[in-house]
């Protein structure tokens, strides 16, 4: 319970810090959000008038409390460049990529969890060999570069079989579940590859380091073959480490899921935050960087809360370690 | 024979750590030949010939606007040399002392250590350099204090076990009873442990830094306009994919070879180091 307690308050201070952060980096540092949004030929009152409809005239600590408070109601801001309210852009774009980060993460499991597995059981030091080269291969690929591969191979139109779509997505979103599914599969294979060859190395790792354990000796000595032990005992040994690796996992996804989004012309959040970015819609970029980096930190909170339910053992021992140090 | 002599040699009779030497080998000496010479100069551009085939006068073609794509890639190697190694400085300097705070003697500075580094370590690369670029503009240095800062606090959460273990070894305690000091025993004792896990994070690191210059400049928050790159050569040829796929094959080739080279690296460096993996070694010393 103490655990719980402590990571709860970390979790709420980094949330302020985090805020104070993205809030800061906008307003404190070269250029003033105002001049930068009107435009090199704006004139001086333009730039003014901006500054006080913005309320960017108010003192620093009052726009802060001020945004914060309309966060703490679920108002973000109006984009100064659509005029749409950022709450609803951002549940327009979170409805493509959540549902890719999410196909992504099942394609990584799909290919990383049965080849780790593999790599630890088999004895064959050719197979051994070849799942060696599988994990660094596949990790050290570019998601740019395999999306491309992709949409040479499989794409409509282009590639040599002509699969799957490669660009955009339904205008009407999911109300056609096959062709909105259909337009995410090579974009979540771009970046279910580099990171299924991740969670094979670390699932490779835990594994094998749980073949060594008393555990799995005990297993095999009672009876179970090797690769029962394994997958029945030394698998749920490593379970606690391979949770929050993947959750990680999970996290640095989105740099190649922003990747693939642009390549594929996707309308998600990545893509919204790079045009936002680029347009220098700043009220909005605030917003939405502090947006998604608290769903991470969130992301980060869950992790560690469900390592510390699945391994009774760090419970005990890390007061012990605590009065060893 | 000098420890690091014999280092070299037991890398090099391994298939997988001739491959990193040989790749990492050329990589450097390409980097400092384009220093002084590419075979045409970047801003030259032969309009009559974009997208030029590969021929004897463009070894690998041209791009879009008749720049020859070899001379791209020869500049670009630089600027992710560059970034490479800087992020390995950043990111082992920020993990060291992140692992040195977490091991240390102070219950306050242990214990906010350890959950600062276990609250921020979901924050994804990108958003830190998104974050950073807003103020800055696009710029390498954004891409290495991005990845220096992601890295640091992974290579701290994965060090940390094996720091732990060293700090409640006898020898520690040994040491802390005859009066050395905090930082001493960090450095003599704790870091010689940590140095095999250390190594291979830090060559993955400086892989996994190839990769995010790759992704961010296509993205618009790496590189520069104009900095040659291995990301802005994939960056750039990639709008023209369907027409022109040759020229895109290049730049992600090397960077795949290159990425695999550094994983390589740190495992075969990792071995070789060890006074008990490599027997060898002992007998040298």
């Amino acid at each position: 319970m103490r655990f719980v307690a402590k990571r709860l308050l970390l979790f709420i201070a980094a949330l302020v810090g985090l805020s104070i952060l993205v809030f800061l980096a906008l307003r404190v540092l070269p250029g003033d959000v105002a001049a930068v949004m009107a435009g090199t030929n704006a004139t001086a009152a333009r730039i003014a008038a901006l500054r006080t409809q913005m309320g960017l005239d108010r003192p620093l600590p009052v726009q802060y409390v001020d945004w914060l408070g309309g966060l703490l109601h679920g108002d973000l801001g109006i984009s100064a460049i659509s005029g749409r309210s950022v709450v609803s852009q951002v549940g327009a774009r979170a409805a493509v990529t959540f549902p890719l980060i999410v196909l992504s993460l099942a394609i990584a499991l799909l290919i990383g969890l049965p080849l780790g597995c593999a790599a630890v059981i088999t004895r064959n030091r050719r197979w051994r060999g070849l799942f060696h080269v599988l994990a660094i291969v596949g990790g050290a690929i570019p998601a740019l570069w395999s999306g491309l591969l992709l949409i040479l191979l499989f794409s409509h139109g282009s590639g040599l079989l002509g699969l799957f779509p490669s660009q955009g997505f339904p205008n009407d979103g999911w109300k056609d579940c096959g062709r909105a599914m259909a337009s995410l599969v090579l974009p979540a294979l771009a970046t279910g590859i580099t990171a299924g060859a991740g969670i094979m190395r670390y699932t490779r790792a835990a594994l094998g380091d749980a073949a060594q354990s008393q555990a799995v000796s005990m297993a095999m000595a009672c009876g179970m073959t090797r690769r029962q032990a394994l997958l029945r005992v030394g698998l749920r040994l490593s379970m606690p480490q391979l949770v929050s690796v993947i959750g990680l996992t999970f996290a640095q996804m989105i740099t190649g899921v922003m990747v693939v989004e642009n390549l594929f012309a996707l309308p998600g959040l990545g893509s919204m935050l790079i045009t936002d970015v680029g347009n220098r819609d700043l009220i909005a970029v605030q917003s939405e960087l502090f947006l998604l980096a608290a769903f991470f930190l969130l992301l980060g909170l869950a992790v560690d809360m469900a390592h510390h339910a699945l391994d009774p053992r760090l419970n005990t021992a890390s007061d012990d370690v605590q009065e060893v140090l | 024979m000098s420890a690091a002599r014999v280092v070299m040699r037991s890398m090099w009779r391994k298939a997988s750590g001739k491959y990193a030497l040989i790749v990492l080998g050329l990589w450097v000496l390409v980097s400092l030949i384009s220093l002084v010479w590419t075979p045409y100069a970047l801003l030259e551009t032969d309009g009559f010939h974009a997208w030029a085939s590969p021929t004897a006068a463009h070894p690998l073609g041209t791009d879009g606007v008749g720049a020859d794509v070899l001379s791209w890639l020869m500049a670009g190697s630089r600027t992710n040399l560059a970034i490479a190694s800087l992020t390995v400085v950043v990111a082992g300097i920020f993990g060291l002392a992140l692992v040195a705070a977490m091991v240390s003697r102070h219950t306050a500075l242990r214990s906010t250590s350890v959950v600062v580094v276990d609250a921020l370590i979901s924050i994804p690369t990108v958003l830190i350099a998104l974050m950073l670029s807003v103020p800055f503009g696009a710029s390498t240095a954004v891409i290495v204090a991005a990845c220096g800062f992601a890295y640091g606090l992974n290579l701290a959460r994965i060090v940390r076990p094996a720091a732990i273990l060293a700090a409640r070894s006898q020898y520690v305690e040994s040491a802390v009873w005859s009066g050395a000091s905090g930082s001493r025993v960090f450095v003599r004792h704790i870091m010689p442990n940590v140095m095999p896990v250390l190594l291979v994070q830090l060559s993955m690191s400086a892989g996994t830094s190839i990769l995010a210059e790759a992704g961010l400049t296509y993205l618009g928050v790496g590189v520069g306009v104009g900095v040659p790159s291995w990301g802005h050569s994939l960056a750039t040829s990639v709008r023209f994919i369907s027409i022109y796929p040759l020229t895109v094959l290049w730049p992600g080739l090397i960077v795949t070879m290159t990425v695999i080279a550094l994983h390589l690296f740190g495992d075969a460096l990792r071995d070789a180091i060890d006074p008990l993996t490599n027997p060898e070694l002992r007998e040298a010393a």
